[in-house]
C-alpha cells in the first residue's frame, strides 16, 4: 500500500513538474533575454563567459547554484520567478554537456524567489573565487 | 532475330490487351498527387515553420523587421538586412526584440546585430524605436553602441536578423 501511494505521489509530482515546464517558452525567453550576449549556442563571446559545457559545474556547490540566480542577467531580469527557473533549467538541459551530473536538481520558482533578492554587485572576482571552490570540491569527490 | 521480334510482339500485344491507356494515366496521376501530399523524406520542418513570409523593401525604414531600429540600414551600405558590408565585422553581442510581420500576422524575434569596424555608413538612417527601453534596461535599449566583442568599436550600420517565431501564450 505504501509503495502504491509513494508511486502515485511520485507520478503526481512529476506530472506537476512537467506541467510547469514549457520548453518552447523557455527557448523563447533564452532568445529574448540571454542570447544577445551569450550567443545562440551558449558559446559566449569576448568577455562573456560560455554557458556551453560549463554551466553545470556551478551546480556542484550551493554557492555556485545560487550564483546562477544572483548574476545580474538573472536576478534583475524582467522574467518572473517561474519563467526564470524554467529558462535556467532549459539552459542547463541544452548547454551543460557533461558539466552537469545526470541527476541535477531543477530550479523551482520558490528557490528563485528566495535567492534573486540578493543580486551580485560584482561578478568577475566572485566567479573566480567560486570556480576555485568548485575545483576543490570536485577534487575531494 | 525473328524469334526475338515475335517474342516482343507477343508480349506487347498481351500487355495492350490486359491494360488500358486510361488505366496508365490514372495510375500515374494517383502517384503524382499522392506523392505531393505525403512527405517523401523524414526532414525536420521546424526551421521552415520559423521562416517568415518576407514581403517589403529591406532598404526602406518601413520594412517590418526594422520596428525597433535605430541606425543606418546595412541594406543601403553594401550589405543586407542579414549581412554586414564587406570590410566590417558583425558584433556577436546584440540586442533582441520582436516585430510583427504583416504578411502573416505573427511576431518574430529579431536580432539587431551591428556591423563594426568602419565609420558610420551615413545612408538610410532609420529610427523607429518600437519596444526600445531606457538604458537602465541595457539588454533592451538601442541607445548604446552594440559594437561589443568586435575588434573595433566603430559603428557602421545595423542588420535585422530573424531568429525565430515569438512564443505566444495560448
Amino acid at each position: 500500500m505504501k509503495i502504491a501511494l509513494g508511486t502515485l505521489w511520485l507520478c503526481l509530482s512529476m506530472g506537476a513538474l512537467a506541467e510547469k515546464m514549457n520548453w518552447e517558452r523557455a527557448q523563447f525567453h533564452y532568445r529574448m533575454f540571454c542570447q544577445g550576449c551569450h550567443s545562440p549556442d551558449g558559446g559566449g563571446a569576448t568577455s562573456v563567459p560560455p554557458l556551453k559545457d560549463n554551466i553545470g559545474y556551478f551546480l556542484e556547490i550551493p554557492a555556485g547554484r545560487e550564483y546562477l540566480v544572483r548574476v545580474p542577467g538573472s536576478a534583475t531580469s524582467a522574467l518572473n520567478d517561474g519563467n526564470l527557473a524554467e529558462v535556467l533549467n532549459w539552459i542547463i538541459s541544452e548547454f551543460s554537456g557533461d558539466s552537469a551530473g545526470e541527476n541535477y536538481e531543477r530550479y523551482t520558482a520558490s528557490e528563485i524567489s528566495r535567492v534573486r533578492v540578493h543580486p551580485l554587485d560584482e561578478v568577475e572576482h566572485y566567479r573566480t573565487k567560486l570556480l576555485a571552490q568548485i575545483a576543490a570540491a570536485k577534487a575531494r569527490n | 532475330m525473328k524469334i526475338f521480334d515475335r517474342l516482343f510482339e507477343q508480349q506487347a500485344r498481351q500487355l495492350a490487351q490486359r491494360s488500358s491507356r486510361r488505366g496508365l494515366l490514372k495510375g500515374l496521376g494517383g502517384l503524382l498527387v499522392g506523392g505531393a501530399a505525403v512527405p517523401l523524406l523524414p526532414v525536420s520542418r521546424v526551421h521552415a515553420a520559423e521562416k517568415p513570409m518576407d514581403k517589403g523593401d529591406p532598404s526602406s525604414c518601413d520594412y517590418w523587421r526594422y520596428c525597433a531600429m535605430d541606425g543606418f540600414l546595412c541594406d543601403c551600405c553594401g550589405g543586407s538586412a542579414n549581412t554586414c558590408p564587406p570590410g566590417t565585422e558583425m558584433s556577436p553581442i546584440t540586442w533582441i526584440g520582436t516585430c510583427r510581420n504583416p504578411a502573416d500576422g505573427r511576431s518574430y524575434i529579431i536580432s539587431y546585430n551591428d556591423c563594426c569596424g568602419k565609420s558610420s555608413c551615413g545612408a538610410c538612417l532609420c529610427q523607429r524605436d518600437e519596444g526600445d527601453r531606457p538604458p537602465y534596461r541595457p539588454d533592451k535599449t538601442n541607445d548604446i553602441n552594440w559594437c561589443l566583442g568586435t575588434e573595433s568599436a566603430a559603428y557602421h550600420c545595423s542588420t535585422a536578423i530573424v531568429v525565430g517565431v515569438a512564443f505566444e501564450e495560448t
